[in-house]
């Protein structure tokens, strides 16, 4: 099995040690993936602009990077959510059609491609789970509210499972958390009231460590956390459960 | 892009009241959460939706032939149907029906539509009183203000700023702020409007093909006292309402109430088929754009709304902007896919303002495809000119930095330094980066993920 | 029949109408959603929409029923029993408008949500049923049937006008505080029999 590490261009900038999480997760659950060094982006923060016209090349480019893979796995579903579902507006070629299916969430590759649905390890803090949208209601990789009063996920239960690990049960247990790429700057004011809301939510619960699937909403709740200087830190879960898997 | 404000410039007024918008936001969660109950309490809830949505798919496919047949039965029933072909002439059509009557006393239950088409001024500027008569659009018209939900026109409001517009215009005592009182206030007031109206306007839920029927959903029971006791009922509707069967009002009957307050159904769902003897009812359907909406493949689906307004309530940034945010007759997700079709250049904004996280697709009782077309709608936009032409540029760099690793590897490096460097008060001033007026920005690290993963070197297994 | 307008204003809309139609797509048949019809069912619902229920051994109850209920002075406009006001469909507003109580037969229970389906012929005017300060229903016990599928299935046939009617008039439009008696009814009891 050939499988590459997809690394948004966020995360590759400024939160590295996430990739290098997820690269260390996936090599203790026995996969060793490349990292294919011409990647970029997936091309999303152009597409929600409006311009997908403009993220074509940008497309293309991810699918020719990645074309060679069995699997091309990224710890963002947000990210991973738009090639499969956004790169249908490029020509439907053999390559892009294996790469819209081949690319999977971090979470996804390890509890539905690997069948691994328990990781052993402690980790004895009070766990805020951020869902996020795309990766609930676009990835379908938890329930949603909307539909069923019953709190369920693959990272939900894979979080439970850690020894000592105390979820934290929100009001809102799937509200979004404002980031929304390009709407965080365009339309600032609301995005960083709806942070506000979500971290709020979190601390009046006892949240002390903050983590999810998606690097993206935890960057937007991270930069509210560290200016309001809460007492609560902000890991990916690729992060927790390597440092908690021996 | 458009002189007027957008979205984002209206909603930050919203948020000057910090705590108003708390209220607003859990007002309008608390009534979700109802929703939510009434949904999980129907098992085959999903299984109607799926329905609705099949339904609609299949009348707006045959929406030609239908509206044909309604009008054949509705003929038969001795009502009188009247097309308009934009507000305007919707306007026109009901001025000229209420002279007919020789009436100057109208009253009106909710109807969206009437709003779109700016029934009122219209009338009024001929001599004609017209009486908002749900409680909620009372208030509102009063005030002079628009509507701000299309289920709870005055939600914006408090039970004081209500009093106070009470005390000014019904006289009821300084400060009454019980809403029980205030209702009953309302009650009096109109009920003398009730009994003098000539003409009682209604707008329509659902038109039935088969029968020529129009239904109308109410809690207050405005809409049938009024049309109870005034001599023509006036019924203005969308060309989207049509339904082909009766027996599809129960699916849609089931689905309305649930998803808009929780309830299992309306107080009032009331049949309208023939006038009562000795009176007139009179159907205006309405185009105003919808024919254009239902040539837009991508955007179609949007005429299968039946305006409950769940994607109102369940909208994290509805809830936190206010319905007047959207400057349009239709709020919400559903009016920012509404609206672009009215007037791209003026609601140009109205798609961008949303994350996509898809809540108002998940609600939609007719599962519409909200967050999908909004995101269709930005692509729309920015190709026909719409969308800030700095934005447009910085795309089109972004996009051949990103088709190209060395010129990202490079962009990246300088982003990182750019970060470490520059000064916190420059990178935070206001104005300068929206990002920084309420978060930090991330710490940059000193490697990149790719420089570091060069180090590990070609036998690199990270453990 | 209809009022004179242009001639083309509805030529024009149903043509750009059919050419912005898409392929036409099926109408899907609706399966007839059962579930429980019960009188406990019924009342529970009934309750929580604001509305009463009332037991009757038998229908030449309802008369002291109301009684016992209702203030003597009252006035009363029914078809079912001895009434204080004639009202036909010729009855005028300012008379309706001093109708305390209505006592009017619906046809059908709708036990998942309350509603009572009222025909027009049992109104005895059309303003009747919402413009009286308060109502009563009378209802066959064997009327209740389990969902809207099963009603619309019964009633097949709406009539000039007819309403199902769902507990008392209410609005929740001032800070989503539910109020009873907005317009409408203040309050609405079901005598079952």
């Amino acid at each position: 099995m050939k499988v590459a590490l997809f690394v948004p261009c966020y995360v590759d900038q400024f939160y590295p040690q996430v990739a290098v999480a997820s690269l260390q997760l996936l090599a203790k659950l026995g996969v060793r993936a490349d990292f294919p060094k011409q990647q970029t982006c997936c091309g999303q923060p152009m597409a929600n602009s409006g311009c997908e016209q403009e993220a074509r090349p940008v497309y293309r480019h991810f699918v020719e990077t990645f074309a060679d893979y069995d699997y091309v796995v990224g710890p963002a579903g947000s990210c991973v959510y738009h090639v499969r579902q956004h790169f249908d507006v490029i020509d439907q070629t053999p390559a892009v059609r294996h790469v819209r299916t081949a690319t999977v969430e971090l979470f996804d590759f390890i509890t539905q491609v690997l069948g691994v649905t328990e990781l052993p390890g402690a980790f004895p803090h009070k766990v805020g789970l951020h869902l996020s949208c795309h990766g609930q209601r676009g990835l379908h990789q938890a329930n949603a509210s909307e539909m069923t009063p019953v709190r369920d996920g693959q990272l939900r239960r894979l979080l439970a499972g850690l020894e000592g690990l105390e979820l934290t049960e929100l009001d809102r247990n799937d509200e979004c958390c404002g980031f929304g790429g390009t709407f965080c700057v365009s339309e600032a004011g609301i995005s960083a009231r709806m942070g506000q809301d979500r971290v709020a939510d979190h601390v009046r619960h006892g949240t002390r460590v903050l983590t999810g699937g998606d690097m993206s909403c935890l960057m937007h709740l991270e930069g509210i956390v560290r200016r309001q200087k809460l007492p609560v830190r902000v890991l990916h879960a690729a992060e927790i459960f390597n440092g908690a898997l021996a | 892009m458009s002189q007027s404000p957008t979205h984002a410039q209206r909603s930050d007024l919203f948020l000057l009241d910090a705590e108003r918008t708390t209220w607003h936001d859990e007002t309008l969660w608390f009534v979700r959460e109802k929703r939510d109950r009434a949904v999980y309490a129907t098992p085959e809830f999903q299984e109607l939706r799926q329905l609705a949505s099949d339904i609609k798919d299949h009348t707006l496919s045959q929406l030609s032939e239908y509206l044909a047949q309604f009008e054949a039965a509705a003929l038969a029933n001795g009502v009188r149907v009247h097309w308009a072909a934009d507000a305007a002439e919707h306007n026109r059509i009901v001025l000229g029906i209420v002279r007919q009557a020789g009436a100057t006393r109208v009253v009106k239950s909710k109807s969206m539509l009437t709003e779109e088409c700016h029934l009122n001024p219209h009338l009024l500027a001929h001599g004609v009183e017209v009486i908002d008569s749900d409680l909620g659009e009372r208030i509102i018209q009063l005030r002079d203000e628009a509507p701000s939900h299309v289920v709870l026109p005055a939600i914006h409001l408090k039970k004081e700023d209500v009093g106070e517009t009470f005390w000014q215009h019904l006289g009821t005592e300084k400060g009454l702020t019980d809403p029980q009182q205030l209702t009953e206030a309302a009650r009096q007031h109109l009920r003398e409007k009730f009994l003098a109206a000539e003409v009682a306007i209604s707008g329509v839920n659902f038109a039935v093909a088969e029968t020529g029927a129009v239904v109308v959903c109410t809690n207050e029971g405005n809409a049938d006292l009024a049309i109870g006791l005034a001599r023509v009922h006036i019924a203005c509707m969308g060309l989207e309402k049509l339904i082909p069967r009766l027996s599809d009002l129960a699916v849609f009957t089931r689905l309305l109430t649930r998803s808009a307050t929780g309830q299992p159904i309306t107080t009032y769902t009331s049949h309208f088929t023939r006038p009562a003897e000795g009176k007139e009812m009179h159907v205006v359907i309405v185009d105003n754009g919808r024919s254009q909406q239902l040539g837009r493949p991508d955007f179609r689906a949007s005429l299968k709304c039946i305006r409950c307004g769940a994607c109102m309530n369940t909208c994290p940034v509805y809830r936190r902007s206010g319905g007047h945010s959207y400057d349009f007759t239709i709020p919400g997700p559903i009016g920012a896919i509404l609206s672009p079709n009215i007037d791209m250049k003026q609601h140009a904004s109205l798609p961008f303002a949303s994350t996509l996280c898809g809540s108002c697709t998940a609600v939609c009782p007719v599962k519409i495809d909200i967050h999908t077309q909004l995101y269709k709608w930005r692509q729309v936009l920015a190709a026909e000119g719409h969308i800030p032409a700095s934005k447009q540029y910085s795309m089109q760099l972004l996009s051949r930095v990103l088709a190209r690793p060395s010129l990202f590897k490079a962009g990246g490096a300088v982003a990182r330094l750019g970060l470490r460097f520059v000064p916190h008060a420059l990178t935070h001033a206001p104005g300068y980066n929206p990002w920084a007026i309420a978060r930090e920005l991330p710490t940059p690290p000193r490697q990149s993920f790719r420089d570091w993963y060069a180090q590990q070197g070609p036998t690199n297994a990270p453990a | 029949m209809s009022t004179p307008l242009p001639p083309s204003a509805r030529e024009n809309i149903l043509a750009a109408v059919r050419a912005g139609q898409p392929t036409a797509v099926p109408l899907p048949a609706v399966p007839a959603f059962g579930g429980d019809d019960s009188v406990e069912k019924f009342a529970g619902l009934l309750a929580s929409i604001g509305g009463e229920m009332v037991m009757l051994a038998s229908l030449s109850e309802l008369a002291s029923a109301v009684a016992r209920r209702y203030p003597a002075d009252y006035h009363t406009a029914s078809d079912l029993m001895p009434a204080t006001v004639a009202v036909t469909a010729a009855t005028g507003g300012e008379t309706l408008a001093g109708i305390d109580l209505a006592v009017l037969r619906g046809t059908l229970g709708v036990a998942e949500n309350g509603a009572v389906w009222l025909p027009e012929a049992n109104m005895l005017h059309r303003a009747l049923p919402v413009v009286a300060q308060h109502l009563v229903l009378v209802l066959d016990r064997r009327a209740l049937v389990a969902t809207m599928h099963q009603a619309y299935a019964q009633i097949r046939d709406v009539g000039g006008y007819g309403v199902f009617l769902a507990g008392p008039s209410k609005t929740a439009d001032i800070e989503q505080s539910l109020v009873i008696g907005a317009h409408g009814v203040r309050s609405l009891t079901v005598m079952l029999h």
